[in-house]
């Protein structure tokens, strides 16, 4: 029987205190890598965990594993920049995003784990009046939809974002903004940590340093996965595993309508309180997004590297430009110091929307396409392809998300950009 | 993968080019031509163009797990090997 991390609680604390060391356990190692199980999730990142929490939660699925190949949380659940929010302009994503928004505000209780969720605002900058239109049409839709959403003129967002100064001279001028007040960050390890946690708690198996290389197939469908520990029988397979996904069609032999882009984050050292919500400034020449940590680092990611990549290390050019972009929008960052630069594999699709379908066999699911977005997605991925893979009908919120928009035309084109990963 | 050789300009630092897109199988349809890729970690060809340079498009096979570009030719008379002679260089 695996010893638990007790439930978390003040009175936990209290007893914790009295009972010494040893009151308080691992959060999910001890689990043993079974002969087969009714799902096999591949990954153990946000999608994975959640995926797998919710099959056991919701659905009662009792024999659920998440195999991992490197450790859990290795990947881009732990290389974000912990923003949540659902500002989408179309209605197949900005309801799915909301569904997430609302789980995101209810998810340390749902885990009884602090993931530290702060609404502290996302502020969509405009240097434009057609940037303005565009930001109002947004807005617009948002608010069609029940969503909160705000348009700031100049004053009112002085007044919100005092350090922004929108009325300082800039080559590309802050002339207002979109706000979404319910926006803001959530502690990205955590959300890994908490899922694990309450997964493992349900009974769910994770096992880590386990590789899937392979999926073997009886009569159309799949019977289970080659891995690094050998062969385990799954009635159902699910791929959750965001940055490799195209891989993954390589495998099963689908071409994917993806490509592998790396997106750079970094963090200055720690400053006292200067940025007090998400700032994100698009503009002609570069884009910059920043928060500042609980910590006091100020987190800043920008445009992808461009070109197709696996290997996480992010190119010089791209970090000067999230560098001065960062400078041009807020001159008082100039004077930091960068304190760490990282990179991450991300699934970049053709329209800039995510996937979760059926891939190749009736009872094999691919959960990916993320772009640069998956973290916010987490709970409402997972939630809705535990229902999919359970009930073999996909909700609603994820109909359109399909492998088979492409050939039918039902593109999701977010940004209207073209298939063009790079661009989205 | 800092640099990519040019046939016409030499080795010429990474953000003077732009990466167009990965290129479809000998054969592809037009839905595949358009959205479907083959995502293979280890072996990838490319179209990229010169745009802060000679703005020649160059067909580029390389390495996307570890950056190692293989070769670099001009799509224009790609079969022709004269200028890609001097293609292979360091990873740096």
């Amino acid at each position: 029987m695996r010893q638990l991390a007790p439930k978390y609680s003040a009175w936990s604390l209290l007893r914790a205190r009295v009972a010494g060391d040893g009151y308080w356990r691992p959060l999910w190692t001890g689990a043993q890598l079974r002969d087969a199980y009714d799902v096999v999730v591949v990954g153990a990142g946000g999608h994975g965990l959640a995926t797998a929490y919710h099959l056991a939660r919701d659905h009662g699925v009792k024999r659920v594993a998440v195999l991992e190949k490197r450790l859990l949380g290795y990947g881009n659940v732990g290389r974000n920049t912990t923003i949540v929010r659902s500002n989408y302009l179309l209605p197949q994503n900005h309801y799915f995003y909301e569904d997430s928004l609302r789980r995101w505000e209810t998810l340390s209780r749902d885990l009884n784990y602090n993931v530290m969720y702060s609404p502290r605002g996302v502020i969509d900058l405009a240097h434009s009046d057609g940037d303005m239109v565009a930001l109002a049409r947004r807005g617009n839709a948002m608010r069609v939809a029940g969503i909160d959403a705000e348009l700031l003129d100049p004053r009112r967002l002085a007044r919100f974002a005092p350090e922004l100064d929108p009325y300082r001279a800039r080559r590309f001028p802050v002339v207002g903004a979109l706000l979404q007040r319910r926006g803001g960050t959530v502690r990205h390890d955590a959300v890994a940590w908490g899922y694990a946690r309450a997964a493992t708690a349900l009974g769910v198996d994770i096992i880590e340093d386990c590789e899937v290389i392979g999926v073997r197939t009886a009569a159309g469908f799949a019977t289970g996965v080659e891995t690094s520990r050998g062969y385990v029988q799954a009635e159902q397979i699910v791929f959750a595993v965001a940055g490799h996904s195209g891989a993954i069609g390589t495998l099963l032999g689908v071409q994917m309508p993806i490509e592998t882009h790396l997106l750079q984050a970094m963090v200055t050292e720690p400053v006292k309180p200067l940025i007090g919500s998400v700032l994100i400034y698009v503009y002609p020449h570069g884009e910059v997004y920043l928060t500042q940590s609980d910590r006091g680092g100020v987190v800043m990611g920008g445009y992808l590297d461009g070109f197709p990549s696996y290997t996480r290390e992010g190119q010089w050019f791209r970090l000067q430009d999230v560098v001065q972009s960062a400078v041009a929008l807020l001159p008082q960052l100039a004077s930091l110091r960068i304190l760490r630069q990282w990179a991450g594999t991300n699934d970049m699709s053709m329209d800039g929307s995510f996937i979760i379908d059926r891939i190749r066999y009736d009872n094999v699911f691919i959960n990916g396409g993320w772009c640069y977005g998956g973290f916010k997605a987490i709970p409402a991925s997972g939630a809705a392809c535990a229902t999919f893979v359970a009930t073999g009908t996909a909700p609603d919120l994820i109909r359109q998300h399909t492998l088979a928009r492409f050939r039918s035309g039902h593109l999701l084109d977010e940004r209207g950009a073209g298939p063009f990963p790079a661009r989205q | 993968m800092n640099r990519l050789y040019c046939p016409f300009c030499g080795p010429r630092e990474l953000e003077e080019f732009r990466f167009h897109k990965t290129l479809a199988e000998p054969g592809a349809d037009a839905y595949e031509e358009v959205y479907a890729r083959i995502n293979r970690p280890t072996m990838s060809l490319e179209h990229w163009q010169h745009v802060h340079g000679c703005r020649a498009w160059l067909r580029v096979h390389r390495n996307p797990s570890d950056g190692t570009v293989r070769e670099v030719r001009l799509v224009a008379g790609s079969d022709e090997a004269s200028l890609s002679k001097d293609s292979t260089h360091d990873p740096a």
